[in-house]
């Protein structure tokens, strides 16, 4: 989760998903900065990053979080899940790079599947 | 969730007979409303026919720009205010500091000096309607009582509430970065300080909303509310207060979900519980410290993204069962709950489904209009039964503290909200729009431009604060956040004087809370950005 917000009821649903769905998780819990997340993402060597959004924040935060990734050298997908969402959103944020966006009605069934693309995709050469 | 259960699990017979209420007696376990035990409300008939309070959850932007959102309430009807601070202000961390940047004002009122409450209470009849704080509890009320007393209004009339989230605050949303002990305290010494300065004042406000939107059912919501009410008066009796000194005003504000029925047996079940439990364990007298006083708060746990058009129809729904079951106040979660923080729009729209509820349905005319029906009694009684072996439960594990601080219950939280997003994901807890009665998201366009529409985070409040914390006596400041220092090191002192002090002469709260924690051997700022005031 991004900033000060913490309506984690998504992320951890979404955690879950994930877990079920086969994939190794790492929930970094409440009250992360960019830099932080953009640190662990780089240590823990992870495939994608997934940030929970129910404020508006990450809307001041992502480009930050992706410049830092660049300079890092760092080629980590971002997706962006969340529901305040909007169509207006999930548009603005594909143009500034995020590989995937969950708005509020994506359904559970796709969240699995999206990123296996968004990972596969960035693995290839 | 089988067709024949409560959404917490409680088995239901297709219909209830005589014989499922045979066991209760009506003196001993209903008793007519305003009579003990107070299943069937807290006042007396004649006191019931007033309405319940009606307001709706609050605070955007600047505390000017909240003053006239709450100018407009009142306005538009509403009898009561409820104020609730941005995230920042909730962390007890001031605008300016670099976290909070993008957060200012955006999920709430941002507060953090005595100018602040200032402009907030600006020109509103303070002592002419109750105000009710999703606040930090100390600064909440230093800044209430400083803002009215300043303009002649004696604190002793101040009516409304604040919560006080010492157990669970740091699991469910209200996180503080501080230790047990000082969160215990500052719940402690801002309801001994009330309950001497603002009599009138619900100073210790149970708020069961916050710990169960997550997705606790009705008897875990209810049982943690009581371990933590049992905890915090065993504290008070235990500093030499006297039960009937502050039980008068102790209150509860719980969530409303949508298992109707099971909502209004709970409301029911703890008046009973609460009765009991005051008079029988704590030795309560005054009639005033047995008959809780119950505010709800409708879910927004319950309130889905899709399809926002339905959520006024479930507002409807909760708001109809609350006043059935007999509550002092009302506020219905906005029906863009699920996508922003609330708009004008469904502000209105809450004010005005309380409104028709009560002018309209004739519904409140007569108090307690379900006593008496063999379900809801059956479901109270139930109700009651798993809510006080859950209480009795917890408190056999050992200490609730060392439970807190162990993370027993922040598992609890976890497991109902994986346990929530299961139920909607396989589809045994039915959500119109989301896993049943679907709609192509081209469709559902009805009223979802709200969402487009954000509150952008208060840039000029930041500058302001910076201003301000330069144009202060820095000489004076500094004595004063040493007094706490001082005050928060020795616990035999109630840490509100040097608090107001401190305030008065200009110091922040995120600056106050930096010495509290500091003086309590944790880092007086948990993001490590800010320096020490000190």
């Amino acid at each position: 989760m991004l900033g000060l917000d913490q309506h984690e009821v998504g992320a951890v649903a979404v955690a879950r998903l994930l877990r079920d769905a086969g994939m190794e998780v790492i929930y970094l819990g409440r009250f992360n900065l960019p830099p932080g997340i953009v640190k662990t993402a780089g240590d823990e060597n992870g495939d994608v990053i997934g940030l929970s959004c129910h404020s508006w924040e990450y809307l001041h935060y992502i480009d930050e979080l992706l410049a830092l990734l660049r300079q890092q050298g760092l080629s980590i997908p971002v997706v962006v899940g969340g529901s305040v969402l909007t169509a207006g959103d999930e548009r603005l944020l594909r143009d500034k790079g995020v590989a995937a966006t969950f708005g509020p009605t994506s359904s559970v069934e796709d969240i699995p599947a999206a990123i296996r693309a968004v990972v596969m995709d960035a693995r290839r050469p | 969730m089988s067709r024949r259960s409560t959404r917490s699990g409680i088995p239901l017979k297709p219909v209830y007979r005589p014989e499922d209420v045979a066991a209760l007696g009506y003196d001993e376990a209903l008793g007519d409303p305003g009579v003990f035990p107070y299943t069937r409300g807290r006042r007396p008939p004649d006191h019931a026919a007033a309405a319940w309070i009606q307001r709706e959850l609050s605070g955007e932007g600047a505390p000017s720009q909240s003053n006239a959102q709450l100018k407009y309430l009142i306005e538009t009807g509403a009898t009561g205010l409820d104020v609730i601070g941005d995230t920042p202000t909730m962390a007890y961390l001031d605008p300016d500091h670099p976290a909070a940047a993008h957060a200012v004002g955006t999920q709430g009122v941002s507060l953090c000096c005595l100018d602040d409450y200032r402009e907030l209470y600006h020109d509103l009849p303070l002592d002419g309607l109750t105000v009710s704080h999703s606040l930090p509890p100390l600064f909440g009320i230093a800044g209430f009582y400083l803002a009215a007393r300043e303009r002649g209004i004696d604190p002793a009339r101040l009516r409304g509430s604040i919560v006080q989230p010492p157990f669970y605050c740091e699991d469910c949303g209200y996180a503080t970065h501080m230790p047990f002990p000082l969160r215990l305290r500052m719940t402690a010494d801002s309801i001994e300080f009330a309950s001497r300065e603002m009599p009138r004042f619900h100073a210790f406000l149970e708020d069961t909303y916050y710990i169960s939107d997550g997705g606790l059912d009705v008897v875990e919501e209810m049982a943690l509310g009581f371990v933590e009410i049992r905890y915090v008066v065993r504290e008070l009796l235990r500093r030499g207060l006297l039960v009937d000194s502050f039980a008068p005003r102790i209150a509860i504000l719980v969530n409303c979900g949508m298992d109707f029925f099971e909502e209004i047996a709970k409301i029911r079940a703890t008046r009973r519980l609460y009765a009991r439990m005051m008079r029988e364990e704590f030795g309560a007298r005054d009639p005033r410290s047995l008959a809780v006083n119950i505010a709800s708060h409708t879910s927004g746990l319950s309130l889905t993204a899709q399809q926002p058009v339905n959520n006024i129809v479930r507002g409807t729904a909760q708001a109809l069962a609350l006043a059935l079951a007999g509550v002092q106040g009302i506020e219905i979660s906005g029906f863009d709950e699920a996508f922003r923080t609330p708009s004008p729009e469904s502000h209105l729209v809450g004010l005005r489904t309380q409104q028709v509820i009560q002018l309209e349905t004739n519904v409140s005319s007569v108090t307690d209009p379900l006593g008496g029906s063999y379900y809801v009694e059956a479901l109270t009684a139930e109700m009651e039964r798993r809510i006080q072996e859950m209480v009795a439960r917890v408190e056999d594990m050992g200490d609730p503290a060392a439970l807190c601080d162990r993370g027993w219950f922040r598992t609890l939280f976890q497991d109902a909200m994986e346990r929530h997003a299961r139920q909607v994901r396989d589809g045994t807890k039915p959500q119109v729009g989301v896993n049943v009665h679907r709609m192509p998201a081209h469709e559902d366009t009805l009223l979802r431009a709200l969402a487009e529409r954000k509150i952008e985070p208060s840039r000029e409040r930041v500058e302001r604060i910076r201003a301000f914390k330069r144009s202060r006596d820095s000489r004076r400041l500094r004595a004063t956040l040493e007094q706490v220092s001082r005050a928060a090191r020795d616990t035999t002192q109630n840490l509100m004087p040097s608090i107001i002090a401190a305030t008065e002469v200009g110091a922040t709260m995120g600056e106050v809370a930096w010495v509290l924690r500091a003086a309590y051997g944790v880092p007086g700022d948990p993001f490590g950005m800010m320096e020490s005031p000190l």
